[in-house]
């Protein structure tokens, strides 16, 4: 059974139609990309995803359930866009926290996040307040929160905008970790080099609507085109002047 | 329902946590602390035996902070999740958003009444010192029925804060709980006093404002009068629950329907 299934959904803000239609599934164990330009409707489809938002139209299942169901969020992993976390706590009060409202115990809150945050690089730090964090080390502290619980499904969205290569990296490594062990990706983004570097499928999302979706290789085609490509073939012409049609 | 509770006090201990650790909550608890304390050695015009002047002046001054303090504190519970975007890794957990609100409540009048404890110990201190007379049973029964002023207090802003911005919702409530505070016993004989609208936005008023005169002890504290009946203490914080659950029912109402 596919991890995530959204069939026939439609969301509108107003007179704005923010996702038309879309149906789209995520099978377990790979890494989709969920790609668009700014305002195409990721951030919609995710928020619908997590239960945030209910759809106009159409259903999502999330790992089996309704994404509104505790049971279903228990098992799925959430990065957001900006990572911004209270400014008053340290790393480890924030895992405690955020540990507590996933119904962890004390005690293996306290083993998985030392092993987290030794895996990213924040043992250093962790014991500071998030005020004093670089964007960097904030997105770290946003993917350690997003699987401490240990996941089976792992949302992230646009998680690697404004990092440096180093923290890209760390990131990729760690998300290709993550995919071994067998955990399902959902990997929402614009960093077309990144998407094609670590994705099993793509699926583009143009002004609400899914206009390709498939393997890397299946829509690379014959011609073996780079996603950069085939983003801006399916965008339209316009979008290669950076305007999207 | 174990974990509601390990979740509710995760909200709770949080709210605790970065309310204690803003430098403007430690700002008006040390102003506090500034103006209290050396009352404890002033002789009011001079007469050293004047005591009841300074006891009603620290307990206003206690009253006032509080309130400062419960405003500041339960206006400032969501606008900045919502600001900041913390709100969308919250609520993508598996936490409820009535958990939410709850847990985030209990944390701001956990907040409030820990400073209202330490406001009437520097109280005590006071009166102990100047009167000889330590924790008089009529001073507990002040601090219970404030703490259920507090109740009303935070559940108010809260939802305040829920439907406006949060300096409309602070303005709002401060006036209220003052105005109450001042005139809500004199409500319904000004009431009777007036014709047509007036009558009815002063009735509108008495029905529907949260009676802060009810927790008032001062005049009893200060002039050492006997303590408030047991059944009508326990009616008034009866009240304070049951006013503070209608205001936590809107509040949950309107962060359901809050768009995302």
């Amino acid at each position: 059974m596919d991890t995530v299934v959204i069939q026939n959904v439609s969301k509108c803000f107003g007179r704005t139609q923010a996702v038309k239609n879309l149906s789209l599934s995520v099978r377990p164990g790979e890494i989709l990309g969920f790609l668009g330009t700014n305002g195409a409707g990721k951030t919609t489809t995710i928020k619908m995803m997590l239960g945030l938002l209910a759809p106009d139209a159409g259903s999502i299942h999330v790992l089996g359930g309704d994404p509104r169901d505790a049971s279903a969020r228990s098992r799925t992993g959430y990065m957001p866009e900006t990572a911004t976390f209270y400014p008053y706590l340290n790393l480890h009060e924030l895992l405690f926290f955020y540990g507590g409202l996933c119904g962890m115990s004390r005690l293996a809150i306290r083993a998985r996040a030392r092993v987290l945050i030794e895996r990213m690089g924040l043992g250093e730090a962790a014991g500071r307040l998030l005020r004093t964090y670089s964007k960097g080390m904030l997105q770290r502290a946003g993917i350690i929160q997003a699987v401490l619980h240990d996941p089976d499904l792992l949302i992230l969205d646009e998680p690697l905008t404004g990092l440096d290569p180093l923290v890209r990296i760390q990131f990729r490594d760690f998300i290709r970790e993550l995919r071994e062990q067998g955990k399902t990706i959902f990997f929402s983004s614009h960093e077309l080099t990144e998407a094609e570097l670590i994705c099993d499928r793509v699926a583009i999302l143009k002004q609400g609507e899914l206009v390709v979706c498939g393997e890397m290789q299946a829509i690379a085609g014959d011609g073996g085109q780079n996603l950069e490509r085939i983003f801006l073939n399916v965008l339209g012409a316009d979008a290669e002047k950076g305007v999207p049609a | 329902m174990k974990q509601r509770l390990l979740q509710l006090s995760a909200l709770a201990k949080l709210s605790v946590l970065e309310l204690y650790r803003r430098k403007d909550l430690v700002v008006v608890f040390l102003l506090a602390m500034v103006i209290l304390l050396p009352l404890s050695f002033l002789s009011p015009f001079g007469v050293s035996g004047a005591s009841r002047y300074v006891s009603e002046l620290a307990l206003l001054l206690i009253w006032l902070f509080s309130i400062m303090i419960g405003l500041g504190v339960s206006a400032r519970l969501f606008p900045p999740e919502f600001e900041s975007r913390t709100i969308y890794p919250l609520l993508a957990k598996p936490v409820g958003r009535g958990t939410v609100l709850l847990g985030k409540y209990l944390g701001a009048l956990a907040a409030s009444v820990s400073a209202l404890v330490v406001f009437y110990l520097a109280y005590a201190l006071l009166v102990g010192v100047r009167q000889g007379e330590w924790f008089a049973p009529i001073l507990f029964q002040a601090v219970l029925l404030h703490v259920g002023f507090l109740m009303i207090l935070t559940a108010l802003t809260l939802l305040g804060s829920l439907v406006m911005t949060p300096s409309a919702a602070l303005t709002l409530c401060a006036l209220t709980v003052i105005g109450m505070l001042a005139f809500g016993q004199r409500l319904p004989s000004l009431a009777d006093a007036q014709t047509g609208p007036g009558r009815w936005i002063l009735c509108a008023m008495h029905w529907l404002a949260p009676h802060a005169e009810f927790f008032d002890l001062r005049q009893r504290v200060v002039h050492a009068w006997p303590c408030v009946e047991g059944s009508v203490c326990l009616a008034v914080l009866l009240y304070a629950v049951c006013y503070a659950g209608l205001c936590l029912a809107l509040a949950g109402w309107a962060f359901r329907r809050k768009r995302l």
